[in-house]
Parts: C-alpha cells; structure tokens; sequence
C-alpha cells in the first residue's frame, strides 16, 4: 500500500468511526437513570425492576454532589429520566433548582410524611440510619470499649484517628452535622462547639460518605460515623468492626427517588418510580443483602437488621429545617469546623 | 507582519493546515472556556467582579493558591530530577536492551495506571497502621495524609513525563560533541557540567513546565492525600463545583491555576530562548562510542534507579495483591473472583475505554507534532497565540475542563454530551501538548538548514516536512502518541463530568468501585489497565521497528530515544 493510500484508509476509518461515536445508541423500552446507590445495590434491584416488568435501566452511578451537579449542568438536555437513590437533602436541593417533575406513584398515599415531599417532587424508597463503626482490634489495642455516647468520641485516645465525610460533597456528613444540631437541641453554637472539639480527632474528611470505612475495616483509622448501609457491608466483608450508637440518639436519612424535568421517557420513568416505592422492590432488600430499612409500612425490617437497630435511639432528620438551613450549616461548617486554626 | 501574511498566501498548504487547526482549537479549547469565562464573570450579562472578590479574598482559598503553587514547583523540580537521572542512565551509561527494556517498564508503571491507585496503596503503606510506617518500622501515629505523601505520590507518577521529554533530547546530543571535549582535556564531570548538561537545558525547561503544570492541575492524588491541613486549588475547585454546587466559585478557582501557569510558560521561553542548542546537523560526524559515564558512576546510576524501580514496584505488587484476594486486609484467601467481576458487569466500560483511547490516540499524536513543528519552525501570524492557545486546557484543572465542555456541549448546535467524541476531542486537546512540547524541544536542536536544503531543492512545505521533518520529529510524535493513550486509559479529572450513560470509562468505574469499598474489582481493573497500555505499547514499538527508515533518528523504543 502506497504511503498516500495508508493515509486515506486511516483518514477513512476516522471519519466512519467518528459518524458511529456521535450517534449514541437507542432502545425502545429502555430507560435512563443516574444512581446514587452503590453499583453492588442498584445493580440487582435494577435487574429485578427489568425482570418484573421488561424495562431495561440503563444506568451510571455517582455520589451525590456528582450527580447532581450532573443533573443541573444537563437541565437543558437531560441524559437521563430518573435520579435513583440518595439522600433525600441532595433532592431538596435539588427541587430549587427546578430539575425535577413531580409524580406521585400509587404508594403516595400510604408513606409517613416524612417519606415523602409533599408535591411529589421526590419519594422515599428506604432510610438509613447513621452509626458509629470502630475497629476491634483498635478499641482491645487502646483499651476502650465502643463508643456509646456522642461524648465518647472526643476521648483523646482516638486523637487522629477518626475518619468521616467531608459536608462539601457527602450527604453522610450534612446527616451528621444535623444530627449533632438535633442532640443539642437545635443549639447550634453548642453543637458547633462538639464538633470543633471532635474536629481535633479526625484524620482526614473523605470525599464520599463510605470513604473513611475501608480505613477503619483496615485499622488505618480507629473509627467513623458512617450510614449503616455502608457499615453493615465492611462487617460483611470480613473486616473486625463494631457498630455502636449514642445513647442521645442519632438521626437517619431516607433515600429516594425523583423523576427529571424533560425527561425522554416519562411513561417508562414512573415505572420504575411506581415499583421503586412499592413493598414488592423494598422486600428484595433482605434477598439481595443490603441492609436498608424499608420506607414502605408494609415491608418488615429483616431480622438481622432489626437486631443490629434493637434498642438504638434514632430520630429523623427534619427535611424542612435541614433544607432551609443547609447551605448556612455546611458553610459554617466548612469555616469553623474543616478550616478551623488551632 | 505583512510579509508573514504574504508568505502565508504562497503556501496554501500552509495556510489550510493553520485555519483547520485555528478551527479546531477554536471550538475545543477557546469556546468552552469562553462559556465558563461568561459564567464566572458575568451577571444578568454584565461584568461584575463582586463574586470574584468574594471567592479570592477567602483566606482559605488565598493558602490553597500558595499551596498549590509550592506543591507544583516541588514537583516539578524532582519529577524533572528523577526524569534526568533515568533518561540520563537511559541514554550514557551504554546499557543493553533488557536493562533499557527494564527501565522503560519502570517508568511506564506509575504512568499508566490511574493516580489514586498510587495514592490508595500510599495509604495501606503510610498510615497509622500502614505496611511500612507501622508494621515494618514500628512508628506509631505516623499520618498518611499531608504535602509529603502528595509530593511523593506526585512525583513518582509523573516523574516519566519528563524522562520522555529529556530521552530524546540526550539522545540527539551528538557524543561527538563530548568526544571533542575529552580530547580537548576535561575531566567526565566538566564534560557532563559544561557540555551534556547546557545543551539539555530545552529538555529541563519543558520537563519543568510539563511536570508544574501536570501538578497544577492534579486533583486526584490531593483529593485522597493532601487531607485537611493541606488544601490545593483543584481539589477546592472541585469540591466547590460538586459538594457546594457552585460552578461560579469553581470557574473563579480554576482561573486562578491560570496565572502560574501562564507565567511558568513565558519564562521558559525567556529561558530556552537565549541559547543555540543545535547539535544534529547534515554533517554530522561518524558515530562513536559513549564514553561520558565512569564505571563506578555507571553502577551508582544504576543502583539509584533501582531503587526507585523497587519502590514503584512495591505499590504495584500491592495493588496487583489486591486484585487476587477476597478482602485486603480481612481475608487473604486467593481468589479470581474480581477479575469475573470486571469481564461480566465491566466489559462495557473495557470496551468503551478501549475504543476511545484507540480514537484518541493516532489524532492526539499527529495534532501534536503538527502544532509543534508550526510553532518552532514556521512564520506566521498568531504563532505564538497558537502555542500558548494549545497549552491551555492541559493547564486548566481537569475537573475545569470537564464542566467546561460540559456547559459548552450541552445544547444546539453542538449538542455533543452523552457522545464519545465529546471525550476523545478532551482528551486530544487535553494530552496532545507533552507532544507538541517535545515536537518543539527536538526540532530545537535540528539545524533548519537541512529543510531550507529541501526547499531550496524546490519541495514545497508539505513535501519537506512528510519527507524531512517527520522522520526526524518521529520520536517526539511516538512520544505524543503514547501519552495520549496512556492518558486516555488513565485520567480521570476532566471526563468524569463527559462520561455518560452510552460511553463509560474503566478509571471512573475504578474511583466508583474504590468509594464503593470494592478495592478488589478496582485493584483489578487498574492491573487490566497497566496490562492493556504495556501491551499496546510493545506493539507500537514493534511496529516502530520494522518500520524504521534509515534516515531517522535512532528510536529504540516507541517512546522515542
């Protein structure tokens, strides 16, 4: 082949490869979703929505802030129909930004409130309560016994070795931070002052709330406060932790599900809303191992889950408040808390 | 100037190649940035500097800028140390080909492979339970997190770029050259100091951009290293963008990585553009045999890249480690279950990432030497502009890039998201300037007397360069070639915000699986990485071989020696 030649079947091959890269790929009954869950979570609830129903979700995970700065930065050509997953102050955050349709599938009706917001902007398909997680062999090595009070965690022999999500990106830590604000009774210059104190604990804010779990299950850190999801699993992995709770209580966070403005598969998008908000999905959970507490009344906390909560003190977080003060908690607390000078 | 215009008007091939590519770096570099620009400094569609006050008077964002900007220069410094001391070895101390072969592989690991798996296996080695600070040292509370793991990890990834920047460039000075220097009585050392290193100051200079400007606009490794007590502009910019929604702050952030970076830029070019550095001429004398490096300086050269070599080896070995057991760190049973993991629910993303980088890679690498050659070698208006223009998004953060292109291709008439074109034309924008840069260094040191000969002998200025430059330029264009798909397999700052629900990429699924607490399917799919890029790379330089005409420089391997 002449030199010419080569260069006009290369410049050929790029032309044709260049035509089939620009056309993304459509199928009929699919539908388009970013989750927020774990791919190892929404992967199987996901196949179980196709198999009960046909529909195929095509699907990209990423942690919340990700997404939904995705979403907001797509407002003008959504890519996908649906936000699967996630704590419910990323949707409330979401909603000012006028991202989402709202929609209410037939289980509306039947959630507690706080499963739900009131226009159908979004629905709870879960909760999940925060917990604190310490190594084993950390606790045995400093001679401690599992954190069971809020107070507990600013003991100086965990100096350094904490770790837990950073407010800028993690919805994990904007649950924290409420929670704290709840246990000192909406004080919140008190709250802000325990949060200073456990500041000088902590090894490192991570990006995402699971961040800091695989340093805990290794050692690397003593411990966390990490949503029970994710805290459930580095047990099941095999690593020795122990999950505790204070005994002032600790908040949760539902999980939930939102339909997007401009969506290019409504019909095929409140399906899968009408099935991810039914206790016919949120009884798969115990099947599949993932330790969510269903937000459907109807579906039965799995018993070994049950076991773990048995006795802990959670309360819910106020979406409400926790929206209408979110922007200036976490601002403070990226001022007086993470950049603080000592 | 006027001549400059005329002269561009007698070569139309000329002027087609400068207004496609003016078009090109129109589209993909200036307008995204003209859309974030609008969006940092406009208001309601006026100017208002209000919010950009507000951003930079942070103090906090104030000790970010000086971080980042020490983080980078001491990078840039022992990045540029480390690359000298490998391409140095590489190019006099006369090693065999197993021995380059070896070095090659050294360099290439920390480049191809994603850099917070480097920085993951920092902190399973750092922390306070880490493998070598507490098991093997005994230190307790030792951190992981800081400017000194940062910089190490930083440097160790990006060392190789300056080792491909300063390879050829030793390579080409002719031993001749210090021939005559012994003859004339120096001692190695005063050749080494006066003759080896001088005529390597284009390559230091452009190693030293490359590296501070990588560094820069590094959020990775900061992102999973640089902790509290050590924030850098990227990862704030980031952090700004994702966690606080504030695409604003992140823009004004963001412009701020420019100042440095453009000022580094015109220093180099104050700096290189003071000397003659030409060495290969037509008449270049019969070759001879290296005999710069003692012995005893050849074994310590060797025995200091060892060492390095044996570090980075470690971090991959753990990484490869990771891959083959159930749970690192809680049960060391061995296992091929991840890699099931990564052929069955990741092969769409091994597929997607395999099809943009083989895209990416042959448009990257010739974008890069065309740019390069016009930028040193021809006359015309906005040459300058043009160098300075393709430079840009390779210094802009990433995650700037990504939201940039993000907002640019959104809507009609370029509604380009969700396509994979959107992420080949990044990273061929992106990765294509270490090409360009190392286009510019060798023909540096290229007499330009051997192309006015051709186009004294009539060739016009196409001709003259397809038969003369390019061959001569080959190793710099294989060099290019190689960091685009190397990038294209591995980066991750700019694309997480392209990929889409049609085309996804291993190094996301990777940071995903990471965050997920799969550290197997991620250790796994970063050793699929590191074997796809070798794998690709000995075939390039196969082919480079049997292809190589006599004419050319030597190249020993593909990435250009």
């Amino acid at each position: 082949m002449s030199r010419a030649r080569a260069g006009l079947y290369r410049l050929a091959i790029a032309v044709l490869t260049a035509t089939t890269l620009t056309s993304p790929a459509v199928a009929a009954d699919t539908l388009n979703a970013y989750s927020i869950w774990p791919e190892n979570w929404a992967r199987p609830m996901l196949q179980e929505f196709e198999q009960a129903t046909g529909i195929k979700v095509n699907f990209v995970r990423f942690s919340s802030g990700e997404a939904l700065a995705r979403v907001i930065a797509e407002k003008g050509n959504p890519q996908v129909d649906v936000l699967f997953g996630g704590p419910v102050e990323t949707f409330a955050a979401g909603i000012k930004e006028g991202i989402f349709e709202p929609y209410k599938p037939p289980s509306f009706g039947s959630l507690p409130a706080r499963f739900k917001q009131g226009e159908g902007y979004w629905v709870a398909i879960a909760d999940d309560p925060l917990v604190f997680m310490t190594n084993a062999k950390f606790l045995k090595e400093a001679s401690l016994k599992p954190p069971a009070s809020w107070e507990d965690l600013l003991n100086p022999a965990y100096k350094g070795m904490l770790q837990m999500a950073d407010a800028r990106t993690s919805g994990t830590a904007v649950t924290r931070i409420f929670s704290i604000i709840e246990v000192n009774g909406r004080n919140e210059d008190k709250a802000f002052d325990y949060m200073k104190k456990l500041r000088r604990n902590v090894q490192v804010y991570t990006k995402s709330g699971g961040g800091g779990t695989l340093p805990v299950g290794l050692g690397q850190a003593g411990g966390g406060i990490f949503f029970i999801v994710d805290a459930l699993d580095t047990k099941a992995k095999g690593y020795d932790v122990v999950i505790s709770f204070p005994r002032e209580g600790i908040g949760t966070s539902a999980e939930a599900i939102a339909l997007l403005k401009g969506a290019k598969h409504p019909e095929l998008g409140k399906k899968l809303i009408d099935w991810a908000t039914s206790p016919a999905m949120q009884s798969l959970f115990a099947k599949h191992k993932i330790n969510f507490v269903p937000a459907s009344p109807e579906v039965k906390v799995e018993p070994s889950l049950a076991e773990v909560l048995k006795g802990a003190k959670i309360f819910p977080i106020d979406d409400a408040y926790a929206g209408a003060n979110r922007k200036r908690v976490v601002d403070r607390w990226i001022s007086e808390v993470l950049n603080a000078k000592e | 100037m006027t001549a400059a215009v005329r002269r561009l008007g007698r070569d139309p091939a000329l002027l087609v190649t400068v207004l496609v590519l003016w078009a090109l770096l129109g589209l993909f570099v200036l307008f995204p940035l003209a859309r974030l620009s609008w969006l940092a400094f406009f208001e309601g569609g006026r100017l208002s500097l209000g919010h950009v006050w507000s951003v930079l008077g942070d103090p906090n964002h104030r000790q970010a800028f000086a971080n980042s900007l020490l983080l980078a220069a001491l990078v840039g410094v022992g990045g540029t140390a480390l690359g000298f001391l490998f391409a140095y070895t590489a190019a006099r101390a006369g090693l065999g080909r197993w021995w380059l072969a070896a070095l090659d592989a050294a360099t290439l690991l920390p480049l191809v492979s994603p850099p917070f798996t480097t920085a993951i296996a920092m902190i399973f080695s750092f922390g306070p339970r880490g493998l070598i600070t507490y098991h093997l040292l005994g230190i307790k509370g030792a951190t992981a997190y800081g400017l000194h793991t940062t910089l190490f990890a930083e440097t160790l990834t990006y060392f190789p770029i300056a080792y491909l920047t300063l390879r050829p460039i030793l390579a080409a000075i002719d031993p001749n050259v210090e021939d005559m220097a012994f003859s004339l009585g120096s001692s190695r050392w005063r050749v080494f100091r006066t003759v080896t290193l001088p005529l390597a100051v284009p390559g230091f200079a452009n190693a030293f951009l490359l590296l501070f400007a990588a560094s820069l606009a590094d959020f990775a490794t900061p992102l999973i290293l640089a902790g509290n007590s050590f924030p850098v502009l990227p990862t704030q910019a980031y952090l700004q963008i994702t966690g606080l929604f504030d695409f604003r702050g992140g823009a004004v952030l963001s412009f701020a990585l420019l100042v440095p970076a453009a000022a580094v830029y015109l220093l180099q070019r104050y700096w290189v553009g003071r000397g003659a550095y030409v060495t290969v001429t037509g008449k270049a004398g019969p070759a001879t045999v290296i005999k710069s490096v003692a012995p005893w300086a050849r074994r310590l050269l060797l025995a200091a890249c060892a060492a390095v070599a044996v570090v980075i080896g470690y971090f991959y070995a753990l990484l490869f480690y990771a891959s083959v057991v159930m749970a690192f760190g809680a049960n060391h049973a061995l296992t091929w279950r991840h890699y099931h993991v990564i052929f069955t629910e990741g092969l769409k993303a091994i597929h997607d990432t395999l099809i943009i980088a083989g895209v990416g890679m042959p448009l990257g690498g010739l974008f890069g030497v065309l740019v390069g050659y016009l930028v040193a070698r021809r006359r015309f208006p906005g040459r300058r502009a043009m160098e300075l223009v393709s430079m840009i998004n390779y210094a802009l953060p990433g995650t700037i890039v990504g939201i940039a292109y993000l907002i640019a291709f959104n809507s009609p008439p370029l509604a380009l998201t969700g396509t994979a074109l959107i992420i080949v034309a990044c990273y061929v924008f992106r990765y294509s300037p270490t090409g360009i840069r190392a286009t510019v260094a060798l023909l540096q040191q290229i007499d330009p007397s051997i192309e006015e000969a051709s186009q004294g002998l009539g060739a016009r200025s196409g001709m003259t360069f397809r038969r003369v430059t390019l061959p001569l330029i080959l190793p710099a264009f294989f060099a290019g070639l190689g960091v685009v798909f190397i990038r294209s397999m591995t980066a991750i700052s700019a694309t997480i915000f392209l990929v889409s629900i049609n085309w996804t990429l291993i190094t996301v699924r990777i940071l995903e699986n990471m965050t997920e607490l799969s550290l197997g399917p991620a250790a796994a799919f970063s050793v699929l990485v590191v074997a796809i890029v070798f794998v690709v790379m000995a075939a390039i330089s196969w082919a480079l071989r049997r292809l190589r005409s006599a004419g050319s420089l030597q190249v020993t391997s593909f990435l250009g020696g």
